[in-house]
Order: structure tokens, then C-alpha cells, then sequence
């Protein structure tokens, strides 16, 4: 039993120093002559201009709900496609209840302009 | 077999940390994750009560589901709560909400 | 399994048929909404309230025609869709009080313009939905998404006017106490699956009398389980000390929002706490019980405090929301008497209290409606402004007040009666005590609006066909309760016995 664990035991020991060994030998090798252009944040992305606390465009947030209502049918959908075989024509009828009753969701926020990027 | 009181210490513990960030957390989204974890809690429960007491009866199971689908629900009405309240007067912070009070 | 077994019997199928006609509803308001023009929209709150008006004839006519939910079927008859839900008297009473009240709601929301979009009267109606699985659920699981099912409509509804700051701030604090008292509340649900490994409450409570069904040493844990229920539950009904939401989300939310939220999610939450407690699910419901020592303490809690704290407040929603967390104390004292005519008569009460909240409600939003505040002060000589207004709001307040002719008197008269019948002559002492502080608060309402006289007395408040068709049913309803009691109490009686199916 022990005796399985201690591969596990000897890959964490092990494992830092994978990533560390470069940092050490770079810090000790390497010349080190700082000017702000090398100061400067590297590949992180553009810096910002202005506060970031912008106010995002509102459809993000209702391409968002959209997504989440989805996903969640993905949750309740997947146990009756795994039971399937032992459910009957009922079931699969009760599921197009469940799709069309999101379907019209769907329809509602369409027609509201929640698809329309603008 | 892992023991039954393991999980439970397991859920137990994350429900506390949900707990305690709901009280010492200021900002609302924050708060709300704190309510996530807090409902992660009683998944663990869930799942664990139906593996060790009820095997045979997916009770639990589909109970999780369900929990699940609360989860996304309320976090997807809290966040439209908080944006309306954040274009509104540009904070989150739950202290500064005071225009309702004694 | 038969998969034929998954198909639903005649009595299956009219168990929910007032569920299945609301999803009905929603979805035909919805598409309403998008046909409709502009200037059209008020039409979308007139169809929410005749649909709902339609079903609930619909629901009654079942009870009158087809004797639908049979009052006398045993427990087991009663338990429909796998035990998930319990056709009986009780669930009929508890949505005839949701179906008036959203019917009547919707009729004084019709001519709020920022309310005049589908998506309100469709949130009332799903908010509907819930409350009505909540009264019908007897299993966990389904409590727990009826519950959900109306909490998470009602937030929405409670933050609806997003461009108004105090709307949108008493829509997230109800969100996040809301949230975080059911997250408690689900961890106690679940503590009792895992105690017993049954989720409806029915076997549960079986399971609990035997001696012995939980073993000595996880009792700690279930009176755990059974604090945090207890928490969820009192949160719901807006019990002291589970009540700090609901001064601020009564204040905040849009007027007939608040009316819907202090009657029908109270009753609905009322239903939920009576079926559990008085089930047994989490104890025998006698005297020695844990849980009947805690809410005999938020009894007396609630009641005390809501009428206090209520006699300080200036601005009028506030106080008809601490006088509705007294009255949720006085309902409680019908539950912990623990006796079919207690449970029955916290029915009568919170059956007369739908009228009567939804009438002071109304008011409150017509007059505020024309003020453009809800401070006391706007109800300074409204007689003269409004007459019929004022007597409307006089006919609340009495009954609110407990005064004879109304129907106030006779829930607080049948309330009382219960505790002193079940032994508890101190907590009817309690109430009645409590009921005197309520009448100074509500009947000062009243001098305000008799006897005091205002600086724009000559303005009249401008009263929509549909607000008075709907006050002029909610006062009817206070006086038809008030003086013919007498069907009304027989029925809820009747019902009251199906809370308690193991004792007798």
C-alpha cells in the first residue's frame, strides 16, 4: 500500500526544482544591466489606458446568461441520454417538453434584441 | 474505502469557509462566491450520502443536479443584481449600500 | 422499471393541472408581450390577471365539480408523482390565497408603467409556481426547488425598477440573505437525507418515531440539521431573528411586488414550515420536541419585536413590514399549538391576511403613485383626497388591527382560541398583549388620515378601474371573512387535520 505512494512521494520532492533550477541559474550566470526597456512588463498584454473599471458592453453579459441557461440543460439532459435504453417513448417526449420549453426562452430574449450585437 | 466522515469533514470545512465569507467578505461578488461555495458544500454531502447511505436509489444524484442548476441560476440573477447596482453608483462594496435603513 | 408506470394517472394529472396551466400563462404572456405595441401594454398585465383569475376558478371548480383533492383519501392516496407532491385540502386552500393574491396583484400593477412588461407579470406568475409547490410539496427535493423556484423569481422582482437606486439595493440585499439562508438550509436537508436516507417527509417522519431510527449519538447532528431548516424556513416567513431582509426589500421593491411578497411567499412559506414541523419530519410534534421549544422562542420573539420596532417608523411600507413580521408571530402561535384547529386557523389567518395586506398595499401604491414617496405624511388627510381610498386602507388597518368587523379579529380570535384549547393560555396572553401595541400603530394610521389635515387636500388620487375593481375585492374579502367566518374556518379545519396524518 505504502509502497505506491512513494513514487507520488518522490515526484513532489523532485518536481520543483525542475522549474527552479532555471530561475537559480539564470539569476547566477546571467549579466544583469536594467534600463526601463527591459524593466517593462513582458507579454502580458498591452498596458491600459485609462481606468479599467470600464463598463463592458452589455450584450457580453446577456450572450453570458444566454450561455449559462445551456449549459445548465447540458447537466439535465446528460443523465437521460446515459438512461436512455431503459426509458421509454415518454421520456424522450418529456425531454422535447424540457428543450422547448428553453427553445421559447430562447425565442423571448431573441425577439427582446439579446442577440443583436449593437 | 475512504470513511463516509471524510467527506463530510471535507464539506463540513468548505461550508465554513462559505460561511465565514458570506460575514468577512465586503465586496457582493465576493459574497456570492462565497454562497457558491457554501452550495458546493452540500454537493459533497449530496454525492456522498447517496454513495455510502443510498447506492442503489440515484436520490442524491439527481438531487446534486438540481443544486447545480440553483447555483447557475442565482449566481446569473446575483451578477445582474450587482451589474445594476454597480451602474448605478460605481461600487460593489456591500457597507456602502445604505440608502435603505432605520 | 415499467416504463409505462412513467406515464401520470387522471388524479396525477389534476394534482398539478393548476402548475401546468400557469406555465401556460407565462408562456402566453410572454408572447403577448412581443405582439403587443407599445402603447398598448397594459393589456399584458389584464391577461396575467384574468389567466389567473381563470385558473383559479379552474382550481376551485375541480374541488366544487370532481371533488379534486378528495378530502378523505388516506395519506398514501394522497401522495402524488412518486410521493413528490401531496394532493390534499390543504395545498387547494394555499393556492387559492397565491392565485388571489397574483391575481389582485397583477390588477393594481397594470397601470405602474415601468411594470408594464411581460417579463413582470411572467416572474409573477413562476413566483406562482413555486409558492404552489411549496403549499403541494411533501418530499425534499421538491420543497427545496419550489422554494427556489419562487425565491429567485421574487429577487428579480424585488430589484425590477433597475434605475431606481433604492430598488435595485433592496433587490440584493434580499438576493444575498436570500441565497445565503437557503445554502444553510439546503446543508440541513441534506444532513437529514444523509441522517435517514429517505427525502420525503412523510417516511422521514415515520422513520423518526420508531425509537431508536437515529442512533443516540448523531442526535447532535440532527437537531444541527434541524437549527438550519429551521433558519431556512424562518427566513421565508420572515421570523425574528431571520428577519433583517425584510424592512429593507418591503421599503425598496416596487409596491405591489411588496404586496405579493408579504402575503403569498409568507403563506407559502407558512405552508412549507406547518407541513414539515407538524408532519414530524424533524421530531414528533408534541411539547418535549427541540424544535418546539425553538420556535415557541421566535414566537414570541417575532411578535414582540415586529410591533415594537414597528411604532418608530416613518415611512409607511416600513411599518407594514415590521407589522407583517408581528403578524408571521401571531401565525405562528397557530403551529405551535400543534393541534389541527391551530394549524387550521394559521391558515384562516394568513387566508384573511392576503386580502388585507393586498388591500393596504394597494393603497399604499396608489398614493404613492400620485406623492411620489411613501411617507407617512402623504396619508395626512386622505378622507378628503380620496375617499374611497381611505376606506379601504380603514378596513386594512382594522383587520390588520384585529378589530370586530373585520376579518382580523376573527383569524386573531380562532389563533388565541387554538393556544388556550392546546394548554399555551400564556403565549395567547403573549399575543393578545402584542395585539393591543399593534392597534396604536395602525390606528394612528387611521387618525392620520381622518384627522389630519394636509396642504394639497384639494388633488384628487386618481383610482384605474382595474386598482378599484381589485381594492374593492381584497375589502370584500375582509368583510365577507369578518362577518360569515363560519364556511371558511370549516374548510380550513378540515384541512388543518391533513398536517397531522399519524396522530389520530
Amino acid at each position: 500500500m505504502l509502497a505506491d505512494w512513494q513514487f507520488i512521494g518522490i515526484f513532489l520532492a523532485l518536481s520543483p526544482i525542475f522549474p527552479a533550477a532555471p530561475v537559480i541559474a539564470n539569476w547566477l550566470l546571467g549579466p544583469r544591466k536594467p534600463n526601463p526597456l527591459k524593466q517593462q512588463t513582458y507579454e502580458c498584454g498591452v498596458e491600459t489606458v485609462g481606468d479599467t473599471w470600464i463598463q463592458f458592453k452589455v450584450q457580453y453579459y446577456i450572450y453570458a446568461l444566454v450561455f449559462v441557461v445551456f449549459d445548465v440543460e447540458a447537466v439535465f439532459l446528460f443523465p437521460i441520454a446515459a438512461a436512455y435504453d431503459q426509458l421509454g417513448l415518454f421520456a424522450a417526449f418529456e425531454v422535447v417538453v424540457f428543450v422547448l420549453i428553453l427553445a421559447v426562452g430562447l425565442g423571448y430574449a431573441w425577439s427582446r434584441g439579446a442577440l443583436e450585437w449593437t | 474505502m475512504i470513511p463516509l466522515s471524510w467527506y463530510l469533514i471535507v464539506s463540513a470545512a468548505l461550508f465554513c469557509i462559505g460561511l465565514f465569507g458570506v460575514f468577512a467578505r465586503r465586496n457582493a461578488v465576493a459574497i456570492l462566491m462565497a454562497i457558491e461555495l457554501m452550495l458546493n458544500a452540500v454537493n459533497i454531502n449530496l454525492l456522498a450520502f447517496w454513495r455510502y447511505r443510498t447506492p442503489t436509489e440515484p436520490i442524491g444524484l439527481a438531487w446534486s443536479i438540481f443544486v447545480l442548476a440553483l447555483a447557475a441560476a442565482e449566481a446569473a440573477v446575483g451578477l445582474a443584481l450587482v451589474i445594476s447596482i454597480y451602474r448605478e453608483r460605481d461600487t460593489v462594496i456591500a457597507e456602502e449600500l445604505d440608502t435603505l435603513k432605520y | 422499471m415499467n416504463p409505462q408506470s412513467l406515464l401520470p394517472s387522471v388524479p396525477e394529472f389534476l394534482a398539478i393541472l393548476p402548475e401546468i396551466s400557469l406555465v401556460i400563462l407565462i408562456v402566453a404572456v410572454l408572447a403577448y408581450d412581443r405582439i403587443l405595441k407599445p402603447a398598448e401594454r397594459r393589456r399584458v398585465g389584464l391577461l396575467a390577471a384574468w389567466g389567473s383569475i381563470v385558473i383559479l376558478l379552474i382550481t376551485v371548480g375541480l374541488w366544487v365539480l370532481f371533488r379534486e383533492p378528495e378530502p378523505n383519501r388516506s395519506l398514501v392516496e394522497s401522495l402524488m408523482w412518486g410521493g413528490m407532491i401531496r394532493n390534499d385540502l390543504i395545498t387547494l386552500i394555499f393556492r387559492v390565497m397565491f392565485l388571489v393574491a397574483v391575481a389582485i396583484v397583477s390588477l393594481i400593477s397594470l397601470d405602474v408603467p415601468a411594470l408594464q412588461r411581460g417579463e413582470y407579470f411572467a416572474l409573477l406568475l413562476s413566483a406562482t409556481i413555486g409558492f404552489s409547490l411549496m403549499a403541494a410539496g411533501s418530499d425534499m427535493i421538491m420543497l427545496f426547488l419550489a422554494i427556489e423556484t419562487a425565491s429567485i423569481s421574487l429577487y428579480i422582482l424585488t430589484g425590477f425598477l433597475t434605475d431606481d437606486r433604492r430598488s435595485t439595493e433592496a433587490g440584493i440585499k434580499y438576493f444575498v440573505y436570500g441565497a445565503f439562508a437557503s445554502a444553510i438550509m439546503l446543508y440541513g436537508l441534506s444532513l437529514v437525507y444523509g441522517i435517514t436516507a429517505q427525502t420525503n417527509i412523510y417516511v422521514i417522519a415515520s422513520l423518526v418515531a420508531q425509537s431508536g431510527a437515529i442512533p443516540p449519538e448523531i442526535n447532535g447532528l440532527f437537531l444541527l440539521a434541524t437549527v438550519m431548516i429551521v433558519a431556512g424556513f424562518g427566513f421565508k416567513i420572515s421570523a425574528v431573528p431571520f428577519h433583517f431582509w425584510t424592512p429593507d426589500a418591503y421599503e425598496g421593491a416596487p409596491a405591489p411586488v411588496t404586496a405579493f411578497v408579504s402575503t403569498a411567499s409568507k403563506a407559502a412559506g407558512f405552508a412549507v414550515t406547518i407541513r414539515v414541523f407538524a408532519a414530524g419530519a424533524l421530531g414528533a410534534p408534541n411539547f418535549d420536541s427541540e424544535w418546539w421549544a425553538m420556535l415557541v422562542a421566535i414566537t414570541i420573539v417575532t411578535m414582540t419585536l415586529g410591533n415594537i420596532l414597528a411604532i418608530f417608523q416613518s415611512n409607511i411600507k416600513r411599518m407594514l413590514a415590521y407589522s407583517s413580521i408581528a403578524q408571521a408571530g401571531y401565525t405562528l402561535i397557530g403551529l405551535v399549538a400543534l393541534t389541527p384547529d391551530g394549524s387550521g386557523a394559521a391558515m384562516f389567518y394568513l387566508l384573511m391576511y392576503v386580502f388585507t395586506n393586498v388591500a393596504a398595499f394597494g393603497v399604499v401604491v396608489l398614493v404613492s403613485r400620485e406623492t411620489g414617496s411613501d411617507d407617512m405624511q402623504d396619508f395626512y388627510g386622505l378622507s378628503r383626497r380620496a375617499p374611497y381610498l381611505a376606506l379601504a386602507m380603514l378596513f386594512a388597518l382594522l383587520s390588520l388591527g384585529g378589530i370586530p368587523p373585520t376579518a382580523g379579529f376573527i383569524g386573531k380570535f380562532f389563533i388565541f382560541k387554538a393556544a388556550v384549547d392546546a394548554g399555551l393560555w400564556w403565549l395567547a396572553l403573549i399575543g393578545v398583549l402584542n395585539a393591543f401595541i399593534g392597534l396604536y400603530y395602525y390606528l394612528s394610521v387611521v387618525k392620520y388620515m381622518y384627522l389630519y389635515r394636509s396642504d394639497d387636500e384639494e388633488e384628487r388620487i386618481p383610482v384605474s378601474r382595474a386598482a378599484s375593481v381589485a381594492l374593492a375585492l381584497s375589502v370584500l374579502g375582509i368583510i365577507y371573512l369578518g362577518i360569515a367566518a363560519g364556511p371558511a374556518f370549516e374548510w380550513t379545519r378540515q384541512a388543518g387535520a391533513a398536517f397531522f396524518p399519524f396522530s389520530g
